[in-house]
């Protein structure tokens, strides 16, 4: 049967109009038309702006009539309208009055928080007019996209492995031999590539719409324009970056993300965003008017008494996250990206933000984390905090979780580094991060799989750099090598750089391996940074956020030169996946909970069940029980890891395990390949079976098992 | 866009010339409909198809799921290069079988049970 509502009740310069619908906010297609739908506290008019598809002159204003409006919300249906070639936004009228806190100013055509698609930045790096009044162009998404029967992997968090990755630095180099570089689809090319890596789970750094000209300027190195490559500053939260896609220039990008994400999912592969809810492009005072300024300013950013921007982001703003409406928008969100893109997770910016209240000052208990937490729709989804600001609030191992989010450990981090480059005093802190950092996450419900264990991520030296160079070389980036962190915790093996020193250049890969070995093995989920695998480098660069080119990209050829780094990893994360004992969501349980006479997990040194926990110390050795795997309901092997971060090599003598067991190595670092991994079922069964020489600076693991 | 429909021995071949897109896909949603009846067999020709955008997609992927209700057989036939490109990335390139040729589109639907 026809609906009334299908009809026009108003008309307004030729067009059919009739009241709409406040929720949901955004532009929606209805029947016969287009339901709009925007909110401001403080707005006192708002006229809809409507351009034809890139004309930098609208066709037409609508001014929302006063019967329209419901409370705060500005509503309209507009029948007749060809959406998928208009551009929509808004002229919000209202005071101007800065140290109230508002800025409106109704010359400015504003895109609407909840676009779904933007238009504007089409093309990566395709200079836009400058002089266009309307600078990311809200456009009306087809919101049918046919999943044929895809749904989030939901793949338990203790299984997860993670590797965190940027959009265009994964295939941009001309190495790739993909398609189009650079490009939601490109990914899609690639699976064949993670699934023999062996990864689970994709974490993509952002990819909502952002202005990649942001702060754009020459290097004063290269000369080369420096970008925002990253993209960790919002435009709008609720569409793809258009640039990302290889048919961005048709306005495809919804379709090419959903269609890469079903495809990842087909191949096992979960897809976690990374997003920046705790500021926007808008920066502050100065910046540019693109929406939430013009909206509604003082709902959506967090201000000073008189009216200026608090910036606990250090980008010039801070979203008002725990403002009720403000809050709302970002579950709203959420919800979109979960069930109209089958996202699996998110990683949350910076995410300690969303705990400050509407001065700033942290709460105990932030109802937006709780909403979060408790949220149905989300009920499934990863939510993984990285747990600081840059306002100084540091909360790894206090991030309040509900037993629901995870963190991104970064002491996790820090101590496997310093331990790693041979700092003494760090034995006991190893205990911790092996175990999953319980130090930190016990008392969360969540559990050891609470720790999101890396070494490695975007914000930092990439692994080979790590053991490459002793200091950041930011040079490049045109902030006289300020920018970046300090505080690297790398060793450079003996020479800052690239070297042709044989010795220098083996140590380098044994720390890399080493540092490989040790993530996963720990309790925990193991996040890898793309490219470590290949023995990626940024050359010391510490801070590649404005590097879109060589510097940033993967340099896929890298693969035939690093095979030994490649094969190390993707044998690493099998042996992982092949052992059950290591992947477990609880603690490790002092009781012997499969009667096996062993603890599930025991702690050596040089001699068995005697490890030196002494601040000289560098050795340390674990014997995880398999019989404990999940809760003795596995039934795995005897894992046993002896690390000597020492100079000196050093003998091992081991636990002894059931008779007709016996001792086999799977890795150690201290031999060349093909030595330094045996596969599974293809592990060699050691001669001496009591006791074990480490080389210097080595990590070796074994497994004990009945024979091959 | 210009819609040519043409019977070849109990096939429909519907030529599509032009850009499917926002402007034409609601009149090519119901013409191309009108041809859609039990058991039928539909082709797209697609050779003159110059440009295919969100709506023109969908214009295709509601015409397969209505011949698939109808428990009737499309193919499409002649895509270029660019527009097969662009459904492949956004995941419309499952609604058809795709034929370089007509003739070979026809033959295949004739096999098809």
């Amino acid at each position: 049967m026809e609906r009334i509502d299908t009809y026009p009740t108003h008309k307004y310069k030729g067009f059919n109009l009739r009241p709409g619908r406040p929720i949901p906010f955004g532009a929606t297609i209805v029947p016969g038309g287009i339901n709009f739908s925007i909110f401001s506290s403080h707005a006192t008019g708002c006229e809809l702006v409507l351009f034809k598809k890139r004309e930098p002159k609208p066709f037409a204003t609508i001014p929302f009539p006063d019967a329209f409006r419901i409370g705060n919300v500005f509503t309209m249906i507009v029948f007749d309208l060809d959406y998928e070639n208009i551009e929509y936004g808004y002229y919000m009228d209202g005071p101007f009055d800065p140290q109230k806190g508002h800025r409106f100013d109704k010359q400015k055509v504003l895109m609407d928080p909840y676009a779904k698609v933007i238009g504007g930045r089409d093309v990566w790096g395709e200079e836009p007019d400058w002089d266009d009044i309307y600078q990311h162009r809200a456009r009306i998404v087809f919101d049918d996209f046919d999943w044929q029967g895809d749904k989030p992997l939901e793949v338990p968090m203790e299984d997860l492995i993670i590797y965190e990755m940027h959009v265009r630095g994964f295939t941009c180099h001309k190495s790739s031999g993909v398609k189009h570089p650079g490009t939601f689809a490109a990914i899609r090319e690639k699976i064949p590539y993670l699934k023999k890596l062996g990864i689970n789970c994709i974490e993509i750094m952002p990819v909502h719409e952002f202005d990649e000209f942001e702060n754009s300027r020459p290097s004063p190195v290269s000369g080369e324009k420096l970008m925002n490559y990253w993209g960790y500053s919002n435009v709008g939260f609720y569409a793809p970056k258009a640039g990302y896609a290889a048919t961005g220039r048709f306005g495809m990008q919804v379709d090419e993300l959903k269609t890469t994400i079903k495809d990842l999912h087909t191949n096992g592969i979960e897809v976690i965003l990374d997003v920046v809810f705790n500021h926007t492009a808008e920066g502050n005072e100065e910046g540019p008017y693109i929406s939430y300024k013009g909206v509604d300013n003082k709902t959506y950013y967090i201000l000073t008494h008189d009216g200026y921007y608090y910036n606990f982001s250090g980008c010039g703003n801070t979203l008002n996250c725990n403002n009720p409406i403000v809050r709302g928008m970002i579950l709203d969100c959420l919800r979109y990206w979960a069930s109209a893109y089958h996202i699996d997770g998110f990683r949350f910016d910076l995410a300690s933000i969303l705990g400050r209240d509407q001065n700033g000052a942290p709460m105990n208990s932030p109802p937006l984390i709780e909403s979060l937490a408790f949220d149905p729709i989300l009920g499934k989804c990863k939510l993984i905090a990285e747990a600081w600001d840059a306002g100084g609030l540091y909360q790894v191992g206090s991030f309040p979780g509900w037993g629901r989010w995870a963190e991104w450990n970064g002491k996790y981090r820090d101590d496997i580094r310093k331990f790693l480059k041979g700092e003494a005093g760090l034995v006991g802190a190893m205990g911790q991060r092996i175990q999953g950092s319980p130090d930190l996450y016990r008392w969360h419900e969540s559990g050891a799989c609470t720790s999101i264990n890396f070494i490695t991520c975007h914000d930092g030296f990439t692994l080979k750099d790590s053991v490459s160079y002793n200091g950041k070389h930011n040079e490049a980036n045109g902030e006289d090598n300020r920018d970046g962190n300090n505080d690297n915790d790398s060793w450079n093996c003996g020479w800052e750089g690239e070297t042709d020193d044989v010795e220098i250049n083996r140590l380098r890969r044994k720390q890399i391996k080493n540092a490989v070995s040790i993530l996963l093995v720990s309790r925990g989920v193991p996040m890898i940074l793309s490219g470590d695998e290949m023995g990626n480098t940024q050359f010391g660069n510490n801070n590649a956020y404005c590097q879109d080119n060589e510097l940033s990209w993967l340099d896929w050829d890298d693969l035939k030169k690093n095979k030994e780094i490649f094969n190390f990893v993707k044998s690493t994360i099998a042996f992982r996946k092949a052992h059950p004992v290591l992947r477990n969501k609880t603690y490790f349980q002092d009781r012997d909970s499969a009667e096996s006479g062993y603890p599930e997990i025991s702690w050596h040194g040089t001699k068995p069940w005697d490890a030196d926990w002494s601040d000289s110390s560098r050795t340390i050795a674990f014997m995880f029980c398999g019989k404990q795997a999940k809760q003795g309901k596995g039934n795995d092997d005897f894992i046993y890891t002896a690390i000597n971060m020492d100079w000196n090599m050093h003998s091992f003598e081991l636990p002894e395990i059931p008779e007709q067991l016996k001792w086999y190595i799977v890795v150690n670092t201290d031999v060349e390949p093909p030595e330094d991994i045996w596969g599974a079922g293809k592990e060699k069964e050691i001669e001496n079976q009591f006791e074990v020489s480490v080389g210097p600076r080595s990590v070796m693991i074994l497994i004990g098992k009945k024979s091959n | 866009m210009e819609l040519k429909v043409d019977k070849k021995s109990g096939i429909t071949v519907i030529e599509i010339i032009g850009d499917l897109d926002g402007t034409s896909a609601e009149t090519a949603q119901k013409e191309i409909s009108e041809h859609i009846t039990p058991g039928c067999s539909l082709i797209f020709n697609m050779e003159k198809c110059t440009f295919i955008s969100s709506a023109g997609l969908r214009v295709l992927l509601v015409s397969a799921k209505h011949i698939k209700r109808e428990n009737g057989k499309g193919a499409l036939a002649g895509l270029s290069g660019d527009i097969k490109d662009v459904m492949e990335m956004t995941g419309f390139d499952h609604i058809f079988n795709n034929y370089d040729t007509i003739s070979k589109a026809i033959e295949a639907v004739r096999k098809e049970k």
